[in-house]
């Protein structure tokens, strides 16, 4: 998925010539070295300075640039406040920051290095688009459209290698979840690389049993997309490789009880720090694979309880 | 030196302090002293004769920015704007912290309106127009605070001449005015810290009309570092006598007509023309 940005990135440096980049002193880690070797005038390294290079971005951009601020997700913390104040800059800016090492897939550095919160705290910030990639084709087709299009962006990457599931070119507009699969007895919301383990668990759960929505788009949420699909199924499992909250279910759960209300499971993480271990070995301890997507949507549908 | 007489800067401070003072006790709240404290540094820049801008097409890609940092100070950038014609100073009074109005109670980035970035949280503008410098063929002005430097970010911008690329059109103005919200501040080291990391450094007396005149020509002309222009200012002036520099004063408008009136009283003692 890293490899996808970088190569990506430099394809959109060769088509836009104001496009900048930076990145707090993590570019062999989001791959963003790739365009500072492409592009070295235009590439700002800020060293391990979190606050400084969203500062710096925000000004470049507020000089009617294209921006991109890579950083490892948890870094950003840091930042916040110097995130927070972009977004309120005005709606002509053209920012995109870009977490790469999300979620416990982050593996054996364990709970410091895993950013389990960065959904819940980007979508705390008006004005920000949220974008959550399934796999590395997908980066590609991401990045190409949200370099297209004025606002500010939220680009979540995940660092274990995945399989690339989707031809290119790979489904993305802004804003609209996809439905990947068609099922009627329950409907599996999932993000980022899980939407791998929905469609795998869904494979496995047999035909015309779970209907598999993917989210691209965290923020602005495909309201349509996902009450048509919980109103035809009547269950609810969300999928996400972040904290339950602020994060994909507590969105989903959200716009349920508003409008349609309905019976919803969930795999993702409680509200804890993680541990250190290999990606996979995560994912099994956490109930986030695709045996615990099986587990919990069989459970939901066939165990007879509310 | 300035596109007017000094004679005119004076009145025009004399006239800004009075709607300083004005504004800020008829909305009831703002930061009455640390505009107070800026009004020679703001007008001495925008009314010296190389600075540009357009108050009839405010994003005009010609212009000279200038970034407020220490947000606070957001009525006085509100009336100088009024002033040089970007809008009208009874919009000013008619909007002062009011609800979808372009003068929020910290600025919000509107360029037809002259306000460059939207700013609050402190260290933060800093580094924004630093990037900015990066990218713009003009002259990038930053006012910030004293206190706005007990940030550890706002250290490290010190450093980004060194440790990323040295842009001499970039301007640090700095209000020391020695009083932070709730403690007195002081900046120790700083100017030396400045110039080992290769910043131009100037000081001056911040009411001054002449002496700010002299630094913003030496900063201009300096073509291959940034520059920090350190002015010592006083919290308050030119409004209450017992109230100037004093601490505490933080964002504490007048609230009673008696203490409105001793600002008042203060101004008239304090008017220079």
């Amino acid at each position: 998925m890293r490899e996808g940005f970088g190569e990506a990135l430099v394809e959109a440096g060769k088509r836009w010539p104001d496009l900048r980049v930076l990145d707090a002193g993590t570019k062999n880690s989001t791959m963003s070295e790739l365009f500072q070797r492409a592009f070295p005038d235009r590439f700002y390294t800020l060293g391990i300075n979190e606050p400084g290079m969203i500062g710096l971005a925000a000004g470049i951009a507020m000089a009617g640039r294209r921006v991109v601020a890579c950083d490892m997700s948890v870094f950003l913390h840091h930042a916040y406040a110097h995130i927070r104040a972009a977004a309120r800059q005005g709606d002509d800016l053209h920012l995109v920051i870009t977490a790469s090492h999300t979620g416990v897939a982050v593996g054996p550095d364990g709970a410091s290095a895993q950013d389990t919160t960065d959904l819940a705290r980007m979508r705390l910030i008006p004005n920000f688009i949220i974008v959550t990639p399934w796999d590395g084709a997908q980066v590609r087709r991401i990045v190409e459209v949200i370099l297209e299009e004025k606002g500010c962006y939220y680009l979540r990457l995940n660092r274990p290698k995945i399989p690339v599931f989707l031809k290119e070119p790979a489904p993305f507009e802004i804003g609209r979840a996809y439905r990947l699969r068609e099922g009627e007895r329950v409907t599996v919301v999932a993000l980022g690389d899980k939407v791998y383990s929905a469609l795998t668990a869904a494979e496995a759960l047999g035909d015309g049993y779970a209907d598999v929505i993917g989210v691209a788009t965290l923020e602005p949420l495909d309201v349509d997309t996902i009450l048509a699909s919980a109103a035809r199924t009547g269950r609810v499992v969300t999928v996400e490789d972040h904290m339950y909250v602020g994060g994909l279910f507590e969105s989903v759960a959200g716009l349920l009880a508003r409008r349609h209300p309905t019976k919803m499971r969930r795999v993702g993480l409680d509200r804890l720090f993680t541990t250190s271990g290999e990606p996979d070995e995560l994912a099994r301890i956490y109930e986030l694979d695709t045996k615990a997507v099986v587990h919990v949507c069989r459970e939901f549908v066939e165990g007879g309880a509310g | 030196m300035f596109r007017i007489p000094i004679q005119e800067l004076e009145e025009k401070a004399y006239r800004i302090r009075r709607d300083l003072i004005d504004l800020i006790y008829r909305t009831g709240s703002g930061h009455l002293d640390t505009s107070l404290s800026l009004v020679e540094v703001w007008l001495a820049l925008v009314y010296s004769d190389f600075f540009r801008c357009d108050p009839q097409d405010g994003g005009w890609s010609g212009r000279d920015r200038v970034f407020l940092s220490e947000g606070h100070a957001c009525p006085l950038q509100y009336l100088v704007n009024a002033d040089l014609g970007f809008h009208s100073r009874d919009e000013v009074f008619e909007g002062d912290r009011r609800p979808f109005t372009p003068f929020q109670g910290h600025t919000l980035r509107n360029l037809a309106y002259g306000l460059e970035n939207s700013n609050g949280s402190l260290g933060i503008g800093i580094w924004q127009a630093y990037g900015h410098a990066l990218e713009v063929d003009r002259w990038v002005f930053c006012i910030a605070g004293d206190g706005e430097f007990e940030e550890p970010s706002s250290q490290g911008l010190l450093s980004a001449p060194h440790f990323l690329r040295p842009v001499p059109n970039y301007i640090l103005i700095l209000n020391q005015n020695g009083l932070a919200q709730d403690a007195p501040v002081e900046l120790g080291p700083l100017s030396e810290v400045a110039k080992l990391y290769d910043w131009q450094v100037l000081q001056v007396d911040g009411h001054d009309f002449e002496a700010l005149g002299e630094v913003y020509r030496q900063a201009v002309e300096e073509l291959r570092r940034p520059s920090l222009i350190i002015c010592r200012t006083i919290k308050g002036k030119g409004g209450d006598p017992a109230l100037e520099g004093k601490l505490g004063q933080h964002g504490r408008p007048p609230k009673t007509e008696e203490a409105y009136q001793a600002y008042l009283v203060g101004l008239e003692a304090s008017r220079r023309v």
